[in-house]
């Protein structure tokens, strides 16, 4: 199922095009934020710059999707959900191909899978 | 004290019967919920001046309802945009118009086409709209399942909650069921069956789902006076309380074994004027069975992270310590979105309840879905008086 880019986050997704897992700190408070939207949370400042991570999280949870939960996608696949190293409030999801299963608080990093010439998409794999 | 506590009362409760199939539409349904709930307090359409519901663009809206069943101008409506998470605030902003004096008689219904026509569980349907689901959709991650999944698997992973919590979570209220005429699913189940059923998304077996099911129910919402005039036994709206929080995306809620309600319940408690312990009874939205175990932490049951282990207890059983689901609740009566929860509250406390009755139950704590999908959740307290 294709991203719908929205006016906050069409920047984010181009990032992701060039490979890049970006994200927004705020230039009231230095706060770093996602997903992309105009206004701090924390201090309501609209100015931001976006920062560009090393790509590493922890693993938060995961699932197996075993029944077919979209047409596309043959199960069983898992995804999972991660905190990002440099900014843990910072929650992302994705494809794992990590191989075996994870493992909650295992360090992970960002794999880049470009899916077409429009498309690039996250997964992640085990960091150690 | 609070100024709205016991001002209101549910004066009936009506239903369809539930199906895989209603064969009708969702404004057909919606009609016959609240003419059965209109029957069962006393009172006909004339009375009705305030028409309230809740859903996600799947269903029959109040301004369509009212002139089917001949109301043309209420003095109130409400057509809440969202899902189980706010159904319970749905009787709360009754609550409110009845209690102000804007309304006198109040219908809140949800009809749904759950299992024909519109489906929850991530076949058939697009992804729901909102700004976050671009960061999941093309993982495959589409589905209310997969999501409760991936909380349930931080709770097992935090607090070392097992399958067999959940299990025999299930096996509790399809045995209620069994007492529920009403009941969808009413053969009993074992804990074998529970572990032997399939896969859906792992942590998450077959019998860890609700159903997906066609029907409709309806509540009337008036004031605490008149509903002593009417035909049911009175049962009160000690509290209402919904409200929001912070997205799992927004980097408010980055722990999600710890749920909205958690927030909510203080306030819900307080605007009561009780504790959990003064709770009878307790109808706890149960899209999947660790929505249960979360709320029964974060309503004040059990400590936190031992909802697993007290759900296994037999303490939500029949003469347990709180009886939970007594109707055999979303997995195994019927998915009505929080309103069959409402039903089933007003009816324990009236005493109706048949063979399921919580004997001498005069408090009950009814929930909304814990915040896991919008941000946000609702409850109600309800009383015998």
């Amino acid at each position: 199922m294709r991203p719908v880019p929205d006016r906050d986050s069409a920047e984010w997704w181009a990032a992701v095009r060039r490979r890049e897992l970006a994200v927004q700190e705020c230039a009231g408070c230095g706060t770093w934020r996602f997903p992309a939207r105009a206004y701090c949370p924390v201090c309501r400042a609209r100015e931001w710059r976006w920062r560009v991570t090393d790509g590493r999280a922890r693993v938060s949870s995961w699932i197996v999707a075993h029944q077919r939960f979209h047409p596309a996608l043959a199960p069983p696949y898992t995804v999972v959900r991660v905190c990002l190293a440099q900014a843990p409030g910072c929650v992302l999801y994705g494809t794992w191909v990590g191989g075996g299963e994870p493992v909650a608080g295992e360090p992970v990093r960002a794999v880049f899978t470009e899916v077409d010439e429009g498309l690039t998409l996250i997964a992640w794999e085990p960091a150690g | 004290m609070n100024g709205l506590r016991d001002r209101t009362a549910l004066a009936g409760v009506g239903y369809t019967g539930f199906s895989k199939d209603s064969g009708v539409s969702t404004l057909t349904l919606a009609c016959e919920a609240i003419l059965a709930a209109l029957s069962d307090a006393g009172l006909t359409t004339d009375d009705v001046d305030g028409i309230a519901t809740h859903r996600v663009g799947d269903s029959a809206a109040p301004s369509v309802v009212g002139p089917a069943l001949g109301v043309h101008e209420p003095s109130w409506y409400l057509d809440q945009f969202g899902g189980g998470s706010v159904s319970h605030a749905v009787v709360g902003q009754a609550m409110l118009a009845v209690a102000a004096g804007v309304a006198r008689t109040v219908v809140c219904y949800r009809a749904i086409n759950a299992r024909s026509e519109f489906r929850m569980g991530g076949t058939g349907r697009g992804a729901p709209p909102g700004p976050e689901v671009q960061y999941q959709a093309p993982y495959g991650y589409v589905a209310p399942p997969q999501q409760f999944a991936m909380y349930a698997r931080a709770h097992m992973t935090k607090y070392g909650t097992k399958a067999e919590h959940f299990g025999q979570l299930a096996v509790t209220q399809r045995a209620n069921a069994v007492r529920n005429p009403r009941a969808l699913m009413r053969t009993p189940i074992t804990m074998d069956d529970y572990l032997a059923s399939r896969w859906i998304a792992e942590p998450f077996r077959l019998l860890d789902c609700c159903l997906e099911t066609d029907g409709a129910c309806a509540l009337v919402v008036t004031t605490a006076e008149r509903a002593a005039d009417l035909r049911r036994p009175r049962v009160l709206v000690s509290a209402a309380a919904w409200g929001g929080g912070d997205s799992f995306l927004s980097g408010g809620r980055v722990d999600t074994t710890v749920s909205a309600a958690a927030e909510l319940a203080p306030r819900l408690y307080r605007a009561a004027g009780i504790g959990p312990e003064e709770v009878d009874v307790a109808e706890i939205y149960d899209c999947f069975t660790y929505s249960v175990i979360v709320q029964l932490e974060d309503y004040g049951f059990c400590a936190k992270g031992e909802g697993g282990p007290f759900a296994a207890s037999g303490a939500i059983g029949p003469g347990g310590r709180i009886p939970v689901n007594t109707h055999g609740g979303f997995l195994s009566e019927g998915y009505v979105h929080g309103i069959n929860h409402i039903a089933e509250a007003v009816s324990q406390l009236r005493g109706d309840a048949g063979e399921r009755q919580v004997a001498g139950a005069q408090v009950a704590l009814s929930t909304a879905q814990p915040g896991y999908v919008l941000p946000a959740t609702s409850a109600l307290i309800l009383r015998r008086g």
